[in-house]
């Protein structure tokens, strides 16, 4: 749907709340996905979902409720059906300690910035084709494909009673996950890429990695690691990973006064991680798919979390911030645009950093599988490797190690364990949630070092 | 609108579909409430209606979704174009195993729907139940309400027409307080399914009384008590941790899926081969593990599965020994060539999908312990000379095969000589699966057996959340290693 015809539904949505004496905002979410899956080095599910979701909030004095709804993008009965059904929930809401704040949109923005209809319009044959490009001649009857394409345009739209002004933002994106496995030993390694235009597709770059990582797992020793404490680099899955149970343990302003934190108040303004760590949220960072501007219309701004360790502070929502007599600071976002700042080696590729000569064992970590917060308020966080280790030899040999576990706390891994980060950041995310098409990325550097991360489990095979 | 979907599953076949289905939502509800500390943070209302086609071309699936029931066509086509595409790419055609054609109707048991539940008269239980943990020491405290009334049509190629009605509720209760190092402590209730039914009729005020004030003092002792030692013991899981160790140990990795390979690209595989069964020791013979999709009272039954299949109860571990899987009736059909041996008699009945945008794939039903000749709880205690009894889980991580894991709880208390110690604090545990199960050396009788439910199972691309169930009892394992 054009967006001007998603202006009108939704200022005709805002004049009915008005009439019905509501203060409402509308938020209006449309997604067209396109997934086609490998498995077994066939196409196991080919598949497009075309939804239209309409999120209703009703504010009342001291008091909030919402519906959501999925339906046809032209049934504006529904639609007006869902804001009567807000409205009559508020009446049975019970009153909030704290008075719910309404959006106010003084200006009309609109980004588009990460919209390129080349994806929307990607056909399954370009799909195809590019896939096979990426994994030519790696497959085997024993090396099978596995993995995702993942295509599509999620919209977004909101309004609220106050001012006829929309919030609008359109992103295409592309997820893709390649996996080559091999069916009798059952090692995996994969290659991934996150892109918003189809002019950034790089199949050669998969297919570079992909190959270097069978032609290893096809040719060199396995081996079980012994537990206890390694030098180890993460690929930026891997980082990724940490960095998003960062976010949440953090410096998430809700979490803090909700008990979860693993930094308190007192720790703003000192030094609690690495020298070398700087973590910004910066709305103009494209590959991120950013959202420059919030749901309350505000124009959002770069600013620094952790400033060479240091906590600057911690984001506050809306929400939050009226809870707790706080300030908002512009993130009532669906994803926060975070970049890792990267370091001083100039080495991206794994397969480039093999190659160097080192001083000492180095354990290779490209994805965690599965991680967990063990216990939020220590920023505790285990998890399981997956997709290609490798064991570098300070001999210079290589072995494929079996999957190990780790558990670290977060504020000692990006703290004394840090040893250094590549200067080239890599964008790593992933198209959709549980709840729907919404593309986001972290950027990290592509490779991070640390020293005395413990292997806690070792696998006794792949 | 009405949509003669019969005609457009024949229309599909006329144009040289090999199978097609649809799954019509007229009306999918869906109330989230969740109060923090006395303040509804949500207190949201959710529809859904759209409808999902699926379709078999040249032995390849193709799928789509709307919401938009102006041009159903459109979607049948796209979805016929999608199988046409994939089918370019095919390396062993799918090939669905032979069902009994129904045509059904289910209704999951409810005495109350929790809809026609006047809002007053839920907003009103779940502050009674704020008010029973809104107790001396609780800093955190949160009341979750979930209810889903779900009506499903499903029509397919075969002739089958099947209509569900499903109503659900997920009711739970949570506490935390900060120990003296600043470490959060806390202890959850989500009531194990009682009774026959599934609706408001089981929101018993005098039951949640009671497991309020007992979870408010555990809290409190959690608050006060000494860190779990660390080392290798026995671990006496309760139900409310058992169910979780079953649900990632045994569920998801005897998920047919996954033992196939079909999941490697995000949720993982399985440490599980096709030679495996009828041969493997899963674990002690006291282990008997079932896929029990008929036992009514829990989310994980369902009637009739979303390839059609009548719901079952099967045996997985039989005695220790693996001999059954989650199985649909495209992957029992894959297994069984793959194996060059016929493992699998027919679909399990378990191919599910959590919403009419998403296509069904291998889910749990109810995966159950039976229950064991080794008594209660005490009886266990007894005999049991040094471990610690683990409740409440709390953190759950697990290899990509479901080879290992690494569990935390809300609570222990120490065992020693037979006998209940005190309570101790950051328990968690870790381990190897097969090690694991292997060394069960104790399974409560009916006594301790209690059916939690699950309703967040993440699963699949795109991903999809479920609801099902596990009936377990108390069990005891040996040698474990204890410790964060």
């Amino acid at each position: 749907m054009a967006s001007h015809e998603i202006f009108s539904k939704l200022r005709t949505l805002r004049e009915y709340a008005l009439a019905q004496g509501a203060r409402a905002h509308l938020e209006w979410k449309a997604e067209d996905s396109h997934l086609v899956r490998y498995a077994n080095s066939t196409i196991s599910l080919n598949t497009n979902e075309h939804l239209t979701i309409l999120e209703v909030t009703v504010y009342g004095d001291h008091k909030s409720a919402s519906t959501t709804l999925i339906v046809d993008e032209n049934d504006l009965d529904t639609m007006k059906a869902t804001i009567d059904k807000a409205i009559e929930m508020l009446a049975f809401a019970t009153p909030l300690t704290y008075q719910p704040t309404l959006p106010s949109i003084e200006k009309t923005s609109v980004f588009e910035e990460t919209y390129d209809p080349e994806v929307e319009a990607l056909p399954n044959e370009d799909i195809i084709a590019f896939v096979n490009e990426a994994t030519k001649g790696l497959e085997t009857d024993d090396i099978l494909l596995s993995g995702n394409f993942s295509s599509g345009v999620a919209t977004y739209a909101s309004i609220s009673t106050e001012t006829p002004e929309v919030v609008f933002s359109r992103k295409t994106d592309i997820g893709i996950t390649l996996v080559l496995s091999s069916e009798k030993r059952k090692w995996e390694v994969n290659a991934e890429q996150f892109v918003s235009h189809k002019r950034d597709l790089d199949a050669k770059a998969l297919h570079d990695r992909l190959s270097w990582l069978v032609e290893l797992y096809t040719t060199l020793p396995e081996e079980r690691l012994p537990e206890g404490p390694y030098r180890v680099v993460l690929g930026p899955a891997a980082t990724a990973e940490y960095l998003s149970f960062l976010g949440w343990v953090g410096y998430s302003a809700s979490t803090l006064k909700r008990g979860l934190s693993a930094f308190k108040e007192d720790d703003v303004g000192k030094k609690v991680l690495s020298e070398q760590f700087t973590l910004v949220e910066d709305p103009s960072m494209l590959a991120t798919f950013p959202s420059p501007v919030d749901a309350f219309g505000r124009v959002r701004e770069k600013r620094a979390i952790f400033d060479r360790g240091v906590l600057t502070g911690f984001l506050w929502s809306q929400q939050t911030a009226d809870e707790f007599g706080g300030t908002a600071t512009g993130h009532d976002v669906s994803n926060l645009s975070i970049a890792l700042q990267g370091g001083d080696v100039d080495t991206a590729l794994i397969q480039d950093f093999a190659c160097l000569p080192r001083d000492r064992d180095i354990l290779y970590v490209p994805y965690l599988h599965y991680a967990n917060i063990v216990n939020p308020t220590e920023g505790l966080v285990t998890g399981v490797s997956r997709f290609g280790a490798l064991y570098l030899k300070r001999d210079g040999t290589i072995t494929l190690p079996y999957n190990v576990r780790f558990t670290e706390r977060l504020d000692q891994l990006f703290g004394d364990k840090l040893v250094w980060l590549s200067k080239e950041l890599i964008p790593y995310g992933s198209s959709s949630s549980y709840f729907g098409r919404d593309p986001s990325t972290t950027l990290v550097p592509a490779l991070a070092c640390f020293d005395g991360v413990t292997v806690e489990i070792s696998n006794e095979s792949f | 609108m009405s949509v003669d979907w019969k005609s457009q599953v024949k229309r599909l076949m006329a144009r040289g579909a090999d199978y097609a289905d649809v799954r019509y939502y007229p009306k999918h509800e869906e109330d989230f409430k969740l109060m923090w500390n006395g303040n509804f943070l949500a207190f949201n209302r959710s529809e859904e209606s759209g409808f999902g086609v699926r379709v078999l071309v040249g032995g390849a699936w193709g799928f789509a979704a709307s919401s938009n029931m102006f041009s159903p066509e459109e979607t049948f086509d796209r979805a016929f174009a999608n199988a046409s595409a994939a089918s370019t790419k095919v390396k062993r055609p799918i090939r669905l195993a032979d069902k009994d054609v129904l045509s059904g109707r289910f209704e999951s048991p409810c005495a109350v729907d929790p809809f026609e539940v006047p809002m007053a008269e839920q907003i009103a239980m779940m502050r009674e139940l704020d008010g029973y943990i809104n107790q001396d020491g609780v800093m955190q405290r949160r009341v979750m309400l979930r209810t889903i009334r779900n009506t499903i049509q499903y029509y397919d190629s075969e002739g089958a027409e099947i209509e569900k009605h499903i109503v659900e509720i997920f009711p739970s209760i949570h506490v935390a307080s900060f120990d003296e190092a600043g470490m959060m402590q806390g202890r959850k209730y989500l009531p194990p399914r009682r009774g026959e039914t599934r609706g408001w009729e089981t929101m018993d005020r005098d039951h949640w009384k009671e497991q309020a004030d007992r979870i408010v003092a555990e809290m409190r002792q959690s608050v006060e008590a000494p860190k779990c030692p660390e080392g290798h013991m026995s671990v006496i899981l309760m139900p409310d941790m058992m169910f979780l160790q079953v649900h990632e140990t045994i569920g998801h990795a005897l998920e047919l899926d996954r033992i196939l390979g079909y999941e490697l690209s995000f949720a993982g595989g399985s440490f599980v081969r096709l030679d495996d069964f009828g041969a493997l020791q899963y674990g002690s013979s006291k282990l008997n593990a079932r896929a029990d999709a008929t036992l009514i009272n829990s989310p994980g039954s369902f009637g009739f599965d979303d390839d059609g299949v009548a719901a079952q109860n099967r045996m997985l571990i039989e005695n220790g020994i693996l001999v059954g899987a989650i199985t649909s009736r495209q992957m029992v059909t894959e297994a069984n060539e793959r194996a060059g041996r016929q493992i699998f008699d027919g679909s399990g009945g378990t191919c599910r999908a959590c919403a009419f945008y998403r296509t069904p794939i291998e889910r749990m039903t109810n995966i159950n312990i039976d229950p064991g000749q080794d008594g209660t709880l005490e009886d266990i205690i007894r005999n049991t000379e040094r471990g610690v009894i683990l409740s409440g889980e709390k953190s759950w991580s697990i290899g990509s095969n479901r080879e290992q894991f690494h569990f935390s709880t809300d609570i222990g208390w120490l065992v020693e000589d037979g006998e209940r110690k005190g309570v101790v604090k950051n328990c968690a545990y870790s381990g190897m699966t097969l090690d694991f199960y292997r060394s069960l050396t104790a399974v409560g009788d009916e006594s301790t057996w209690e059916v939690q439910y699950v309703d967040n199972c993440g699963k699949g691309a795109p991903g999809q959340i479920m609801h099902l169930g596990h009936g377990v009892p108390v069990c005891r394992f040996d040698h474990v290693k204890v410790g964060e």
